[in-house]
């Protein structure tokens, strides 16, 4: 854990200094969004508001339009900076923009940023605390907004006493601190030797590096950085995570960084608010049987719901029920074939007598060793042997399943939702098939899900089903980046038990505990799910401290959260995330799967050929970007997540249309 | 009376009607009804995928016509739409669908445009294989659209854009009439065009409209009727080109005669609704459909004047005396 020194503190670490030097953009001040380009999000909700459809799409013309004007000002003098006007020119060409309009944006990029400035608290107490020692300060920046401009930035934000003459910006002095000519140029207008200014800013090396080759001594703080996100990704949608993370980003400034409450209290509580605020609008606008939040995926909205209740929300009692995949399967297996007894064991798996015997739910019959390896071939051999005996388990399985079910009144008549992550919905497809079944078609179930994908199609013959953030109506590309982060919003959105495999006589569910799971919800998970739950009712109720409420929780800025984490990670979340294992197996036995895959032993000896076998794997059995980001992150296997991209250009970090 | 009458044909798709469905019920614009004309099927199979998405939460509602014997897509949307009541409607296909947002823009574009008879949105192209009850997309492209395709000139040389991406005000029916029940395909473009001469069709250039083909890996029942049927569909544009050959010119044109000369055009520099798709400069291709006719009228004139010399001269003096006149 870092922990940040005081303004006080690094003023005192450097007695010599006169002039205190600071940064302007994210060390003195910061906006209300996660980062820079996220002032063009609200920028484009507003103009759509306003102007209509054709500013869809701002956002991004925006970004582009910046570093099209970087580019062409960098080809003619490479050490200027580029300048505002520069930008508003790129943008009219971009966007076919008529003067006025050009204007307009330009006017509204200024009035934007001033309604979102504030005072980063390190920024004003290390002036406050300089100006009350008699220090000189000063900012210098690089940026492309004038002097006049960030004066007006600085007392909407507070700093009242400073003036025009106090600031040093690059696009008006031909020279950046980037490339060092800036520094000189503050040097002189301030007839001070280099040795008496201290420079505090978060760029290493504008602020850091190259100041301190000049005599220059420097303080580097990033916190205000650790927001920031892949730039391209602007859109209005992605504004409500931008603004809680913001809010975490401007609280954590003086301790640390905490990802594992970020992460809880950012995606996964706007995950749980929005699983909570669709059965909500189902009870709402239908009469409504039973609401059942499934374990384990709706463990944190059921607490919500609870908490909410007893908090006197008008709100239907709700069970917790427990059904899994694989009990769902067998409960309703009526016969055993060679196409379908691959169900109980993997092509790739690796058992004895006796799992297998836990998986079928029954003794098997068989003259192996029961705690000798045998292959999946052998291990599907003795299964299909065994089939009166399997058959006969998984009729007393459902019996068992039935009479839970029972108890939690998802049999009783009417219409039911059940409330789950999703993604093909065949194992609530098959749950519903069952009930309906069992009640003579008196009790009908629908899943409230937070997504779909493409393969759920054929599930909307057998239930009725609807994905908040994502279904298969979205872009092809967007379907499989869904399917790239199903793993990420299994492991992040679960409860503190493992897995149902089995129920008593009484109905009562059998979790299954497994040492990985256990080990990650001690690590990450739990701190993960209590921020989750924080987060998701400050939400609902109105008070969370970024401003966001149960109206910014809608289909789109949920995809937008899930993407921005799910599809354009930090290195942070990757890190925190890599200690997570993924148990999949039938049994819920076994290590699993890590969330982010390990890179190849040897990326040398990986050829072309394996490429698509590794994306493959990628984005079935791990966090896929995660996890290529990983590779991208270490020299020998970049090549690895290079190439996947050029093959599949969706892999990209962008996912903005 | 509703806003919009949604009315979707189907025959013995399943899957794939339970998927247009949902499409039409996850509309953030709600005000509409769901005309689903079974057109000669199975009625159980219709009934239990309707009563499966009468379940999900409910906005707008849903009719189902069971007609006993299979009819043409026409008469089954001419049945659909008589039976219905609206201020616009749209002709939804069982395999195609929407984003949530397509009515909501759509409705909001004809409203800003009172005098448009019809708006039509981007679309995507998806190309799916379904197999054994299972469907899963390949790939997708941009389907080439713009607003030089959806005038009379753009459209007149072949069909521009699949039912799923247009909305009509129903008000076009009793100018235009509906649709020709006598077509087995092709009805939407006859319709298109003769609603087009009837008022302007509104472009929305954002992609709202998903357009489903299957690949040639798929189960044939699931077959798109344009890549099953490519024979029925250049046999039934000749039946409509020499129908129109035989109607009288308006404005010295004949509609046959442009759509041949346009589709001729066409073919040569663009690929069909039902081919691979490249993009294509569509409005230089109207305009250069257009310099063709009118050097083709030159051309007949005066070769009238050469074999008619009196015409040529009574031709010059009205000429002149129109010019005087102005």
């Amino acid at each position: 854990m870092t922990v940040q020194l005081s303004a006080e503190q690094v003023l005192d670490e450097h007695p010599q200094a006169s002039v205190l030097s600071i940064d302007f953009f994210d060390t003195l001040i910061t906006r209300s969004v996660a980062q820079p380009t996220h002032v063009f999000a609200v920028m484009e909700r507003d103009l759509i508001a306003a102007r209509g459809d054709f500013w869809r799409g701002f956002a991004v013309a925006r970004v582009e339009a910046e570093q099209r004007a970087r580019h062409n000002a960098a080809s003619k003098n490479e050490y200027r900076d580029v300048t505002f006007d520069e930008i508003g020119l790129q943008l009219a060409i971009g966007l076919a923009l008529n003067l006025p309009d050009r204007d307009m944006v330009m006017a509204l990029e200024r009035e934007t940023e001033l309604m979102l400035v504030e005072a980063v608290p390190f920024g004003a107490a290390i002036t406050q605390v300089a100006r009350s020692r008699g220090m000189k300060v000063v900012i210098v920046s690089d940026n492309y907004m004038p002097a006049a401009h960030l004066t007006q930035m600085a007392h909407r934000a507070g700093y009242s006493w400073m003036t025009e003459t106090d600031i040093f910006v690059s696009c008006e002095h031909g020279g950046m601190k980037h490339n060092g000519i800036l520094w000189p140029v503050v040097l002189s207008a301030l007839n001070v030797p280099a040795g008496s200014v201290l420079h505090v800013g978060d760029d290493a090396r504008a602020d850091g590096e190259v100041p301190t080759s000049l005599g220059i001594a420097t303080y580097v703080r990033d916190t205000m950085r650790t927001s920031h996100r892949d730039m391209i990704n602007t859109t209005p949608t992605v504004l409500p995570l931008s603004r809680i993370e913001a809010q975490y980003r401007n609280a954590m400034d003086d301790t640390h960084w905490d990802v594992a409450e970020v992460v809880g209290g950012g995606l996964v509580a706007m995950i749980v608010a929005a699983q909570v605020i669709d059965a909500h609008f189902v009870v709402g606008h239908r009469s409504v049987a039973g609401v059942h939040f499934a374990a384990r995926d709706g463990y944190l909205a059921h607490q919500v719901w609870n908490t909410l209740r007893s908090r006197g929300w008008e709100l239907p009692e709700a069970t917790y029920t427990a059904f899994s995949r694989s009990v769902v399967w067998r409960a309703c297996l009526s016969e055993l074939t060679r196409d379908n007894v691959g169900r109980f064991v993997g092509d790739d798996e690796v058992l004895t007598v006796s799992r297998l015997e836990r998986r079928v739910g029954c003794a098997l019959d068989s003259q192996l060793d029961r705690d000798a390896p045998i292959d999946a071939s052998t291990a599907r051999d003795i299964v299909l042997e065994n089939t009166e005996l399997v058959l006969s388990a998984c009729k007393s399985l459902r019996a068992r399943l039935l009479k839970y079910l029972q108890s939690h009144e998802v049999l009783m008549a009417g219409h039911h939702i059940v409330v789950d992550l999703g993604w093909t919905g065949s194992t609530i497809a098959d749950l519903a098939d069952m009930v309906a079944s069992e009640s003579g078609d008196l009790a009908v179930l629908e899943g409230r899900l937070t997504g779909l994908y493409w393969d759920a199609t054929p599930q909307r013959m057998r239930i009725a089903m609807h994905g908040f953030a994502m279904d298969e109506f979205g872009s092809t590309d967007d379907n499989v980046r869904l399917l790239g982060v199903i793993k990420l919003l299994e492991a992040l959105v679960t409860a503190p038990h493992g897995s149902v495999v089995d129920y008593e006589e009484d109905g009562t569910p059998v979790f299954v505990e497994t040492a990985p799971e256990l080990r990650a919800y001690e690590a990450v998970m739990h701190q993960v799910g209590d921020a989750a739950v924080r987060g998701a009712l400050a939400i609902l109720d109105g008070t969370h401290p970024s401003g966001i409420t149960a109206a910014d929780i809608t289909n789109e800025s949920v995809w937008a959260a899930i993407m921005q984490m799910g599809h354009s990670p930090r290195a942070d979340e990757i890190e925190l995330l890599s200690q997570v294992n993924h148990v999949t197996s039938i049994d819920h036995e076994g290590d699993g799967r890590p969330l982010i895959a390990m890179a190849p032993d040897d990326p040398s000896k990986v050829t072309l050929e394996d490429l698509p076998g590794i994306y493959d794997t990628l984005m079935h059995r791990h966090w896929m970007q995660g996890s290529l980001r990983a590779l991208a992150s270490n020299a020998d296997s970049r090549w690895i997540a290079d190439e996947v991209n050029k093959l599949h250009t969706m892999t990209s970090l962008r996912w903005v249309k | 009376m509703t806003k919009i009458t949604v009315v979707m044909r189907t025959y013995e798709r399943p899957v794939l009607l339970a998927r247009a469905v949902a499409s039409v019920q996850l509309q953030k614009f709600t005000d509409w009804e769901l005309v689903i004309v079974n057109n000669g099927g199975e009625p159980a199979g219709v009934d239990a995928v309707m009563r499966t998405a009468m379940n999900a939460t409910p906005s707008g509602s849903i009719r189902i016509i069971h007609l006993s014997e299979r009819v043409g897509m026409e008469e089954a949307s001419n049945r659909g739409l008589a039976d219905s009541d609206s201020e616009f409607f749209v002709i939804h296909d069982d395999d195609d669908s929407w984003d949530a947002r397509f009515l909501e823009v759509a409705v909001t574009a004809l409203r800003s445009s009172p005098n448009a008879v019809a708006v039509v949105t981007g679309v995507t192209r998806i190309y799916e294989t379904f197999r054994g009850g299972t469907v899963w997309p390949v790939s997708h492209e941009n389907f080439p659209l713009s607003r030089g395709r959806l005038t009379y000139r753009g459209m007149i040389g072949g069909n521009t854009f699949p039912p799923i991406a247009a909305v009509f005000r129903r008000s076009l029916i009793t100018t235009v009439g509906s649709f020709d029940a006598s077509l087995p395909v092709l009805g939407d473009w006859e319709f298109n065009l003769r609603a087009v001469s009837a008022g302007e069709f509104v472009f929305v250039p954002e992609r709202l409209a998903r357009y489903h083909t299957r690949t040639a890996e798929s189960d044939s029942a699931s077959g798109n009727s344009i890549t099953i049927g490519e024979d029925l569909h250049r046999d039934v544009k000749l039946q409509l080109q020499d129908r129109w050959l035989k109607e009288a010119a308006v404005n010295g044109v004949n509609k046959g005669e442009l759509s041949i000369t346009a589709a001729s055009e066409v073919l040569t520099r663009e690929p069909q609704i039902n081919t691979p798709m490249v993009h294509v400069d569509i409005e230089h291709i109207a305009n250069r459909t257009a310099e063709i006719i009118k050097l083709q009228r030159l051309s007949r004139r005066i070769a009238r004047s050469v074999r008619h010399p009196g015409h040529g001269i009574r031709a010059v003096v009205g000429a002149v005396r129109r010019t005087i006149g102005k």
